[in-house]
């Protein structure tokens, strides 16, 4: 009996436990259920994260091994600034014009990419070209002609191998820009503020074949600089061969005899000579001076001579000085003034000169907080030219500039021409847009 | 008695244009020594020259708008082009590819 109470006692204090237990136990994992089966989901989660890594970076570590194991070429030790490397600069006009007498329209479409291929740290191949479009002709049935189609021109504008030969000198050859005064140099389409070359730039030769040596010599720590060019070129020649002045055309017009566009090396039957016994040599010293950002003042002069006839006899000589002033970011003046020497065997020494001055002022500098007009440029150039042989020409332009971005401008100008000869004496307007890529 | 005063004034007249010479004196040697601080120009900075350099021809370029490779062909290209010093080209180089962002 006394067993019997015992086994009952323990018995049921067993089954109450059990009760009071197994109750307890079922709460905790409704509990925890959620929690767990949570945990259990994200520890699945960061597995695959992990063997997702995991696989990269083995298969990282294979490319490594493969590459270790096989170094065709060595990595470059420039990282992203690669030591070859292509591209593509230049700007893009078009024009709407005005010239009085005569119809206005869409004068120009102009595209002149500038390639540019760095070969290393030292040595980079420049060359540029002019592509536009001018009206074809067709020969009439009765002989005479008239515009019909059109055709594409493609001039080569400069090409040339520059090699940094130190921190001072930089060796230049090939067809090349002369840096007679700076407009050649500076005068891309988008950079100009005036759509049309100042006058007296065709009394000079802007590019021509040869080797140059070039560079600048800091004065200071502030910027300031000397800056020296000296180079030597095949020079200009002569159209007809002769010492003379003047030559006749196929339409027996009378034309200036000096040819500052030719003499490239290769001539006309595909043989390769200067067309007179000498080249032409020439340079340029500059010293620039900025006293703060937007603030500097440039000063050059240059000069070129050499043999201009077939007999080599008749000397073409050039000089120029050029000068620029940035007075803030807002005001810039510059200009050239520029005297040309030619002998002649007909008319003895003949001195065909001129010059120009630009001014430009940006509204900007009024903060109007007018968005369009604070975009606005103002410019304004006087150009002079005397061919020394009885025609002085001069203009007066005023325009402006809009700068829809730092390298999209529409430019619009009115030119007032004056001349001895009554044929160069016209007003006309231009508005251009250019883009610099 | 006025002699003796005259004496004492006139020493002390002395001793104050003495004074004031020794003021001003030390005013300008102070002020040319701040003129010397001053004035020695500070070296700019890449950022600066790069402003110097291409606003004489054109508005300037965003460093962003060419990647780092392209800005050092660009850099060799001007640096011709403008007669830049190497010194200043280096630095204006560095300026634009630390900002070119790639």
């Amino acid at each position: 009996m006394r067993n019997y109470f015992q086994v009952s006692s323990v018995w049921t204090i067993g089954c109450m436990m059990g009760l009071v237990l197994t109750s307890h136990a079922l709460a905790v994992s409704d509990e925890d259920f959620n929690t767990l089966k949570d945990q259990v989901s994200k520890q699945g989660g960061r597995i695959d994260q992990v063997e997702k890594t995991q696989a990269v970076a083995t298969n990282t570590a294979a490319k490594s091994e493969v590459s270790v194991v096989q170094p065709v070429y060595p990595a470059s030790a420039l990282g992203s600034s690669a030591s070859h490397n292509f591209m593509m600069v230049g700007d893009a006009e078009v024009q709407f014009g005005k010239v009085e007498g005569q119809s206005s329209g869409f004068t120009f479409a102009d595209f002149a990419p500038i390639f540019l291929y760095r070969a290393s740290d030292s040595v980079l191949f420049e060359a540029g070209f002019d592509i536009g479009l001018q009206n074809g002709s067709t020969t009439l049935l009765n002989g005479q002609t008239h515009d019909s189609s059109s055709q594409t021109t493609i001039d080569l504008s400069f090409a040339q191998l520059d090699y940094l030969l130190n921190d001072y000198a930089t060796i230049v050859a090939g067809y090349m820009l002369l840096p007679l005064g700076t407009y050649t140099e500076r005068g891309a389409g988008w950079l100009n503020k005036i759509p049309d070359d100042p006058l007296p730039r065709a009394l000079l030769q802007d590019s021509g074949i040869g080797v140059q040596i070039r560079g600048s010599i800091p004065l200071d720590d502030s910027g300031q600089v000397f800056t020296y060019a000296v180079y030597g070129v095949n020079g200009p020649s002569s159209v007809d061969g002769s010492g003379n002045s003047t030559t006749l055309d196929a339409g027996s017009n009378s034309i200036p005899n000096l040819d500052l566009g030719g003499n490239v090396g290769i001539k006309s039957d595909s043989t390769t000579a200067n067309l007179h016994s000498s080249p032409s040599g020439g340079g340029r010293l500059g010293w620039f001076l900025p006293w703060k950002a937007h603030y500097d003042l440039e000063l050059g002069v240059s000069g070129q001579s050499g043999a201009w006839d077939d007999a080599g006899k008749r000397l073409w000589s050039a000089g120029v000085l050029d000068a620029a002033l940035h007075l803030s970011p807002y005001f810039e003046a510059k200009g050239e003034c520029i005297n040309t020497w030619q002998e002649t065997d007909d008319i003895g020494t003949i001195r065909p000169r001129g010059f120009w001055i630009q001014a430009s002022y940006k509204l900007a500098a009024l903060d109007m907080d007018l968005p369009i007009v604070n975009d606005v440029e103002l410019v304004s150039r006087y150009d002079r030219t005397d061919d020394d042989m009885g025609t002085r020409t001069h203009r007066c332009t005023m325009g402006y500039v809009y700068y829809l971005s730092n390298t999209l401008l529409f430019e619009g100008d009115y030119e007032s021409i004056g001349s001895d000869d009554p044929s160069q004496a016209h007003n006309d307007f231009v508005l251009q847009f250019s883009y610099g890529f | 008695m006025n002699q003796s005063r005259s004496v004492k004034l006139r020493r002390w007249g002395g001793a104050a244009w003495v004074a004031a010479g020794a003021i001003i004196a030390s005013t300008i040697v102070i002020a040319m020594a701040d003129g010397e601080k001053t004035a020695k120009p500070k070296a700019p900075t890449g950022a600066e020259l790069y402003a110097i350099n291409c606003n004489r021809c054109h508005p300037e370029r965003y460093p962003t708008e060419w990647t780092a490779a392209q800005w050092k062909t660009l850099m060799i290209h001007m640096r011709v082009r403008a007669n830049i010093p190497a010194t200043q080209a280096k630095k204006i180089l560095k300026y634009l590819q630390e900002e070119s962002g790639n």
